[in-house]
């Protein structure tokens, strides 16, 4: 039963330009990350479940490599919030992709630090080696290219997050260097952090 | 109450203990611009318009979400405050569209309002303005059933994303990206399923969320008159607004162009419900009832009143008098409609009062219930002495279908002054009346609904909108309906219709207005809670658009009792005293 009365103004013919995150197949956590999920879970108040947001679109991360719409309304069951709420949070940070992204993520800084000290070139640079631009993957799903926000370093700009781990006072040569060690040594490139964000994925 | 005294620009100002700066400001008519406050939704602190000066505090503050303490000395209007503030204008504006002359808040926006009196007199911008949907028209998008929204115009005060995520309870609108992509968006752009989708409009300060109802019907200065009234379609009895569009007399469309919330917040706060908002265009539809009608075996034609009261008695008379007739009441009749009704039906076989009940779906922690009891009146009918058993359930119509089956009821008189369908099931004196067990139906109704096609005689009433009549809500408050139009055709108010009918029924009635009515009620029922101080109700007389114009911003209502002290509000008692009645409200002189 409709409580609202018929309303036939324009409906259907005003389309928001809004891109949408990927539909995705039907998602649910693994054992082990349901598992984990609810160990975090359980540090909060019950009506305080959806804080954990974050670590929850992490281990969807971890799981399928992006977020879709079908695991924002899963995270959103699980951690009962709506799957609005969850959407603001993917769109808002970097570190969520709402499509597939390829096996290597370099982000580079592109706040003012960063910005000033030249980060732009590093993203030129970057383009080049890997012959595509901010936001592409490269045909071999190798590495995905992203510009993102303040990565925290600002004293050693301009800085470069390959996965979880910082490159700091990134030069262009030092970018195209680090590519070509990347592609032939694998992680054992991954050499000039002193931080890694989150110290078990690799 | 603990209070304490600061100074807002000169002026010494006492205000309850722990209210913010900018509630003191508006409570004491000082001009400070706000948009992501709104008091029905709290603080945010992010459109930053508020910001004053505040002595010893090294920066500007924003006066929403600073609270008042003792001697504080707030200044609004100094040289700083005017330049900081002029330049959030700037910004609130870099990337506003700037279409006032084709955007339906036009005219009643607190974008323009503000910017008119606070902002600088020219941008400095002269990048292209971001475009979210297109230009234009074109940035107008599908919000859900009700709504449409425009992204462009929107200054992302968040006061629709904190609507739905504290009242409404379902946190449907969010913002998505960051930054300068920043936009208002629901998940996979569904947009906004909800009863009260409406209140989306009135909260947003820009035209970004408009109704589909009421887009480009009206301009703020062409609704010549605003009423206050209340809703009548549920037991809630939220308080309105009704909005009368100006038009000449041969003009097409209704003159009933939208119904807004009225702060009450004893009742519905800032809110109504979309039935209430949206379901009123019944009252000027082509389906209302406008002559009484007599049914001749086949012809069922128009005929005078008095032929039709006429007709009235001598059904009544064939079937053998007062006793085997039945009445079948909607609980959308006021309580004069209610009491002149326990008078006429002494006699009559039986009553039974009759209401729609229906569950509306609210998400579970939703600040604004609606209720399931489609109708205004149950609780004043159990007040009155009817028995209609428990609140808030459906109504008992067991007895009345017995009598019927039974064929007792000869004469079946249905009362129905609400909207088609606010009755419940009628199919069943429907198919009664089929199988012949009522010989005559007389339905007293507003619209030509399935039962009044079937009605042998069919008597025009008048809406809730066409009669000052007071009803008493589901927590026992008498609030009164004020009369914003007047009947169509030859309707008549329903208490008319009543009081001539009690000559059929053998009472005696001689009450002259509904107000007569009214004191008999409060001298009857003087020892239920309220119903002593009936006769003193306000009913209020349209507000002229001049007046309104100039006072404040009509879709910031809640504010007019501080702006319009003088306006009735739609109370009664010893607080509040009788009310003096008047055509035209005088503008109360705003500093």
């Amino acid at each position: 039963m409709s409580f609202h009365p018929a309303m036939d103004y324009g409906r259907g013919r005003h389309q928001s330009a809004r891109a949408l995150p990927e539909e995705g197949e039907p998602f649910v956590y693994t054992a082990e990350n349901r598992a984990t999920l609810d160990g975090i879970l359980a540090h909060y108040p019950p009506d305080r479940r959806k804080s954990a947001v974050i670590a929850a679109l992490y281990l969807v991360q971890r799981q399928q490599g992006h977020v879709t719409r079908q695991a924002m309304r899963h995270v959103a069951e699980v951690i009962g919030c709506t799957p609005e709420e969850v959407e603001e949070v993917v769109s808002f940070y970097t570190m969520f992709y709402t499509r597939p992204v390829g096996r290597r993520v370099i982000q580079v800084c592109r706040t003012l630090s960063c910005a000033l000290m030249g980060a732009e070139r590093v993203t030129e640079a970057l383009t080049e080696t890997l012959g595509v631009r901010p936001g592409e993957t490269d045909a071999a799903g190798e590495f995905t290219l992203v510009e993102v926000e303040c990565l925290g370093a600002c004293d050693r700009a301009p800085v470069i997050g390959v996965d979880d781990h910082w490159h700091e006072c990134q030069r262009p040569e030092d970018v195209r260097a680090l590519i070509d060690g990347l592609r032939t040594k694998g992680a054992a490139a991954l050499t000039g952090c002193h931080l890694r964000v989150a110290g078990d994925t690799e | 109450m603990d209070t304490v005294t600061l100074t807002i620009d000169g002026r010494q100002v006492t205000v309850e203990k722990g209210k913010s700066v900018l509630e003191a400001a508006i409570a004491h008519g000082v001009d400070v611009p706000y948009y992501c406050y709104h008091p029905g939704l709290g603080v945010d602190g992010s459109c930053r318009v508020c910001i004053v000066k505040i002595e010893k505090m090294g920066k500007l503050q924003t006066a929403c979400s600073t609270t008042c303490t003792e001697g504080m000395v707030v200044t609004t209007a100094s040289p700083e405050v005017v330049a900081a503030r002029a330049s959030v204008f700037e910004f609130l504006l870099a990337n506003h569209p700037l279409d006032c002359p084709v955007c339906d808040k036009g005219g009643e926006c607190p974008l323009q309002d503000f910017s008119y009196t606070f902002g600088p007199e020219r941008s400095r911008m002269e990048f292209p303005r971001r475009e979210f949907d297109g230009a234009g028209v074109k940035a107008d998008v599908d919000f859900g059933p009700t709504l449409l929204l425009n992204r462009n115009r929107c200054i992302l005060c968040t006061r629709c994303v904190r609507f739905m995520r504290d009242v409404e309870g379902d946190a449907q609108i969010g913002i998505t990206d960051r930054g300068y992509g920043s936009e208002i968006s629901t998940f996979e752009e569904q947009g906004v399923i909800s009863l009260l989708s409406g209140n989306l409009m009135d909260v947003c300060p820009v035209g970004a969320i408009t109704t589909r109802d009421y887009r480009f019907r009206s301009r703020p200065w062409d609704n010549a008159q605003a009423v206050d009234t209340i809703c009548t379609l549920c037991e809630k009895g939220c308080n309105t607004t009704a909005w009368l569009k100006a038009k000449p007399e041969w003009a097409k469309g209704a003159r009933l162009v939208r119904m807004t919330p009225r702060l009450n917040p004893d009742v519905n706060g800032y809110w109504m419900c979309d039935i209430g908002r949206f379901d009123y265009h019944w009252v000027e539809g082509d389906r209302r009832v406008l002559q009484p009608h007599i049914r001749r075996g086949t012809s069922n034609d128009a005929a005078p009143w008095a032929d039709a009261l006429v007709a009235v008695k001598d059904a009544v008379d064939a079937a053998g008098g007062p006793a085997s007739t039945f009445f079948y009441v909607s609980a959308h009749a006021s309580l004069e409609e209610l009491y002149v009704l326990r008078q006429i039906a002494a006699g009559a076989g039986g009553l039974t009062l009759a209401w729609r009940y229906r569950e509306k779906p609210q998400p579970a922690n939703t600040k604004f219930r609606i209720p399931s009891v489609d109708a205004p009146n149950v609780r004043g009918a159990r007040d009155l002495g009817f028995d209609v058993g428990d609140p808030g359930q459906p109504a008992d119509l067991s007895r009345m279908k017995a009598a019927v089956d039974a064929g007792q009821v000869k004469v079946l008189y249905v009362m129905d002054s609400g909207p088609d369908g606010s009755i419940g099931d009628v199919d069943w004196i429907l198919a009664a009346r089929q199988a012949g067990k009522i010989q005559t139906l007389i339905v007293h109704a507003v619209l030509h609904t399935a039962l009044a096609e079937a009605a042998d005689i069919l008597l025009p009433a008048s809406a809730f909108v066409e009669k000052d009549a007071t009803y008493t809500n589901m927590d026992g408050r008498v609030q009164a309906a004020s009369r914003v139009i007047p009947p169509p055709g030859d309707a008549v108010e329903d208490w008319q219709i009543l009081v001539k009918l009690g000559v059929v029924f053998g009472s005696n009635l001689s009450f002259a207005s509904s107000a007569a009515i009214r004191e008999a009620i409060a001298r009857d029922f003087a020892s239920v809670p309220g119903y002593a101080g009936i006769p003193s109700l306000a009913f209020s007389r349209p507000v002229p658009a001049k007046t309104w114009l100039q006072g404040s911003n009509p879709s910031e209502r809640w504010k007019w009792d501080f702006m319009f002290q003088d306006l009735p509000p739609v109370k009664f008692g010893e607080d509040f005293g009788p009310l003096p009645r008047a055509d035209v409200i005088p503008l109360k002189e705003v500093k």
